[in-house]
């Protein structure tokens, strides 16, 4: 029953493209999928580890710009005589290079901040990212600053060149992302499920109990950032072989907010929390659009964020499932004993 | 049967902190064979929650040493002294309050887990097996301290006196050679106090080293093989119970005390 | 080296707004272990007063800034009145999100109000630069830096030398005993923030002048104020004033001797630095961890 519940909505998800035919839209439930993704990552650091990385889309940006230069091949020039030429690589080998990266990155900024987190992990998160663009803007030689990548390559598949898999319609790019965020699924459900993923939710609730029974708290903050950041690359990687252009506001700290919405309202600390959330207000600019400017779009956004920690804090999945929880509990206590408490 | 120096399993040797300039711990040395229960005890402020967070790591003492089966324990941090089997309680009900009562000493079992993060991930059946293994041994700690019916409940809906057997379950599951107690019955009625004796002599039977914080003196000196007692940071006396309940010094020192503090 | 000159003004100038800011948001998160978010809008609030005390209004130009600073002081008040006094009890990570939400409202509020156009602000001082030697300095720097100096005494006296900054520093050392004494923690906390506030929007109208106003001015002036705040260890007043100062010559040095697209990356590059090798601050002993 909790194996099939999955496996159900994965078949919905991939249903859905017989329902919505029109480009524009399927447009959207891509973007928005990609963000959703994202999405699941942060929750990973900030609905189980508790640690709110607003750097996220750090992550998700170096994913997109490995990926996209390895695809298209560079240069680095150190001196005039050390130049270092990558020649462009298959899709599939820059979507591994930009995970591995991002990963990469995600564990160097665990190390670094963990020792202290809290507050310092938020400010080094939000610095790194913000870092990333001014990189991605003013090293013009490697990434063309401001002027964007272009032309990047779609994702490919194939076993060789005469049978080939090419990505350039929104369809197959709708499955791939359907796929590629059953894979994060699967990752971090496993991982939650798992005695790392109680280590984490052990240091976010109660550290020094945990440390008292032998949970070294570093190790695992740091492993869920690196999962994390690995995702967000995945996710980022894929975003710049779909569009296929991408330029330094990629690294715009209003996406990390985004993503914080996203989670915080569908819930925080659940695996289906921020697809919920994700896919709300997923919908929710497409219909704004209509009625108001991006100002007001975006206070509209800032407003829900306030109303929902007051009133509605843990999220909507958790409120639903204890809602639920509460009407089959009433059903069952007429022959049986209450649970205690609430 | 508890003759410390055969098998010393825990050793301070002139252990003393100071928190700014107030002086918690003078100068305190004392040693719990394997097998023994021994019970600290002293009034409040004598410094025994602070040799407890000496003793696990969870603060460095200025000066003096600690060592575990005759390994030296300063510097290593809690999660660290944990891995070598020493476990402690919290004075203060100290639960993952949000998850249920089994996923409680899930937690506490993780040391005894082995899974990788790419096992994990990777999703191999030797994780499946090894949750499945380890599900059992928490509800076999659950059954031993007498939580079986409440797997399922939220640690804090449970009531006060589930709770303190709960944490002690979670110091448990963590698999401890030498189990450090701190004040475990505290706040329980005289019923469940006596309950709590039973459950700590199953522990005892099992050969696991257990040292004692509390302020009940009928538990004290029913369950302890050693008693010491500590005043202002210093040890003033230390021996069988019934040595102890005639010490002028700590008659002075504590008894009188606790009487007045009989509900604390 | 007149070229060197010129770069040590500016960072004097810079810095001295940089640590008003710094100063207001280590003072809050010091006190009420609140994360402000609000902060770079504040700074932004206070420019856009200042614009429209001058050029709206026709107010007097220190008038304008004195009202700047009055009316960001309320409405810090105001900010913390209604979201943060209901949340006291949650964690830092609720407060976090409820300010990033005040944040984005009120930036795009800003932008919905004035426009996309950046504004100058006039000032009454003459256009003509004092110069002393090699170094040309505007005197509108100089009275910039001068006010922001009254203005970091005049802070740091009244949490020194009054009633109520002995309530802020009791409540700052230990918020329960500090309630225990009678101390009315609510009101700390609503003039702590209020103060903060104030300094922060004193900033904006200071600096508002020297540069243009836009409704995106606070974004990274907000990550620059944390990476001060980092400096100079999260709540310590001295270390945020140093920092700012600190953070100001190594952007301007940055800026000019290295590259200036880089000038902005210079505090978190700073950051990282101090928490790779002082994660408690350049001037604070390890011995508060929170």
């Amino acid at each position: 029953m909790r194996a099939l519940a999955p496996l159900a909505g994965l078949a919905a998800l991939l249903a859905v493209p017989l329902v919505v035919t029109d480009q524009y839209a399927l447009h959207i439930l891509i973007t928005t999928g990609i963000f959703i993704i994202a999405a699941m990552s942060l929750n990973l650091l900030l609905g189980y580890t508790g640690q709110l990385s607003l750097g996220h889309i750090g992550f998700f940006g170096i994913g997109a710009y490995v990926s996209a230069l390895c695809s298209l091949g560079f240069q680095l020039e150190f001196t005039d005589r050390l130049v270092l030429t990558v020649a462009p690589k298959p899709v599939w080998l820059s979507f591994v290079i930009a995970v591995a990266t991002a990963a990469l990155f995600g564990f160097l900024i665990g190390k670094l901040s963990f020792k202290v987190r809290g507050a310092y992990f938020v400010i080094v998160t939000l610095s790194f990212a913000e870092v990333a663009r001014l990189v991605a803007l003013n090293w013009v030689s490697l990434t063309q600053g401001p002027m964007a990548l272009n032309n990047i390559p779609p994702f490919t598949l194939g076993l060789s060149d005469a049978w080939q898999l090419t990505f350039y319609r929104k369809l197959p790019n709708y499955f791939l992302m359907i796929a590629i965020g059953a894979g994060a699924y699967l990752l971090i459900a496993r991982l939650v499920r798992s005695r790392l993923g109680r280590a984490m939710v052990a240091l976010k609730e109660n550290e020094s109990l945990a440390t008292s029974v032998g949970i070294d708290v570093t190790r695992y903050l740091v492993l869920a950032a690196v999962v994390s950041a690995g995702i967000a690359g995945a996710a980022g990687s894929f975003y710049a072989h779909y569009v296929r252009i991408i330029d330094p506001d990629i690294f715009l700290f209003i996406y990390t907010v985004t993503m914080v919405i996203m989670i915080v309202t569908g819930g925080k600390g659940t695996l289906l929390g921020p697809i919920v959330g994700g896919i709300l207000f997923g919908f929710i600019p497409p219909v704004l659009r209509e009625v108001a400017g991006p100002e007001l779009q975006w206070i509209i956004y800032g407003l829900i964020m306030i109303v929902v920690v007051f009133f509605l804090p843990e999220g909507i999945v958790p409120a639903v499932t204890r809602a639920w929880a509460a009407r089959r509990g009433r059903a069952a206590t007429a022959s049986a004993r209450s649970p205690a408490g609430s | 049967m508890s003759d410390p120096a055969a098998t010393e399993l825990l050793k301070l040797d002139g252990i003393g902190i100071r928190f700014g300039g107030l002086v918690a711990i003078a100068d305190l040395s004392f040693s719990v064979g394997s097998g023994e229960v021994v019970s600290l005890i002293g009034p409040n402020g004598a410094g025994k929650t602070t040799a407890f967070n000496i003793i696990t790591g969870f603060c460095a003492p200025s000066h003096g040493s600690i060592s575990f089966r005759g390994q030296p324990l300063n510097g290593l941090k809690p999660h660290e002294i944990a891995g070598r089997g020493v476990v402690r309680t919290f004075q203060k009900t100290s639960l993952f309050d949000t998850l249920t009562v089994l996923e409680n000493v899930l937690t506490g079992l993780h040391r005894l887990g082995r899974s990788g993060a790419l096992q994990v991930l990777l999703g191999l059946p030797s994780v499946g097996a090894e949750q499945r293994r380890l599900c059992e041994r928490a509800a076999e700690i659950l059954d031993f301290v007498g939580l079986g019916g409440r797997q399922d409940q939220l640690a804090n809906a449970l009531p006060y006196g589930e709770q303190r057997l709960l944490g002690v379950a979670i110091a448990l599951a963590a698999d401890p050679a030498l189990l450090l107690l701190d004040e475990p019955v505290s706040g329980m009625n005289a019923t469940e106090t006596t309950s709590f004796m039973a459950i700590l002599a199953k522990i005892r039977a099992r050969g696991i080293t257990t040292l004692l914080v509390e302020h009940d003196m009928r538990m004290v000196m029913e369950v302890s093989d050693r008693v010491v007692v500590l005043n202002q940071g210093r040890i003033i006396a230390s021996g069988v119970p019934s040595e102890i309940q005639r010490h002028p010094e700590v008659i002075q020192a504590y008894l009188g005390q606790g009487r007045r503090r009989a509900r604390h | 080296m007149d070229q060197l000159s010129q770069h040590l003004t500016n960072a004097l100038v810079l810095g001295g707004t940089y640590a008003l800011l710094g100063i207001g948001l280590t003072l809050i998160f010091g006190i009420m272990r609140v994360v402000n978010f609000t902060h770079g809008e504040l700074y932004t609030f206070g420019a856009y007063m200042t614009f429209f005390a001058v050029s709206v209004a026709g107010a007097n130009f220190f008038l304008a800034l004195a009202l700047a600073t009055l009316v960001g002081v309320l409405l810090g008040a105001a900010i913390e009145v209604v979201l943060l006094r209901p949340l006291r009890s949650s964690d830092i990570d609720t407060t976090m999100i409820v300010m990033i939400g005040a944040w984005i409202a009120m930036q795009n509020g800003e932008q919905l109000i004035w426009g996309g156009v950046a504004k100058s602000i006039p000032t009454p001082f003459p256009t003509a630069p004092l110069v002393v030697g090699p170094v040309s300095v505007d005197w509108l720097r100089i009275f910039v830096f001068t006010a922001a100096i009254l203005l970091i005494i005049g802070a740091h006296s009244l949490i020194h030398h009054t009633r109520f900054g002995r309530a802020m520093r009791a409540t700052f050392a230990d918020r329960d005993t500090a309630a225990l004494m009678g101390i009315n923690i609510g009101l700390v906390h609503t003039a702590t923030f209020a103060l903060g506030s104030g300094l922060a929007a004193a900033a904006g109208a200071l600096l508002g002048p020297v540069f243009v106003v836009t409704a995106t001015m606070g974004n990274l002036i907000a990550l620059k104020a944390f990476a001060i705040v980092i400096l100079g260890g999260l709540g310590n007043f001295t270390g945020a004033a140093i920092g700012g100062f600190i953070l100001a010559f190594v952007e301007e040095l940055g800026a000019g001797y290295i590259s200036s697209g880089y000038r902005d990356a210079m505090g978190f590059l700073l950051i990282i630095l101090v928490l790779m090798f002082r994660p408690t601050g350049l001037f604070r002993r390890a011995e508060r961890i929170s």
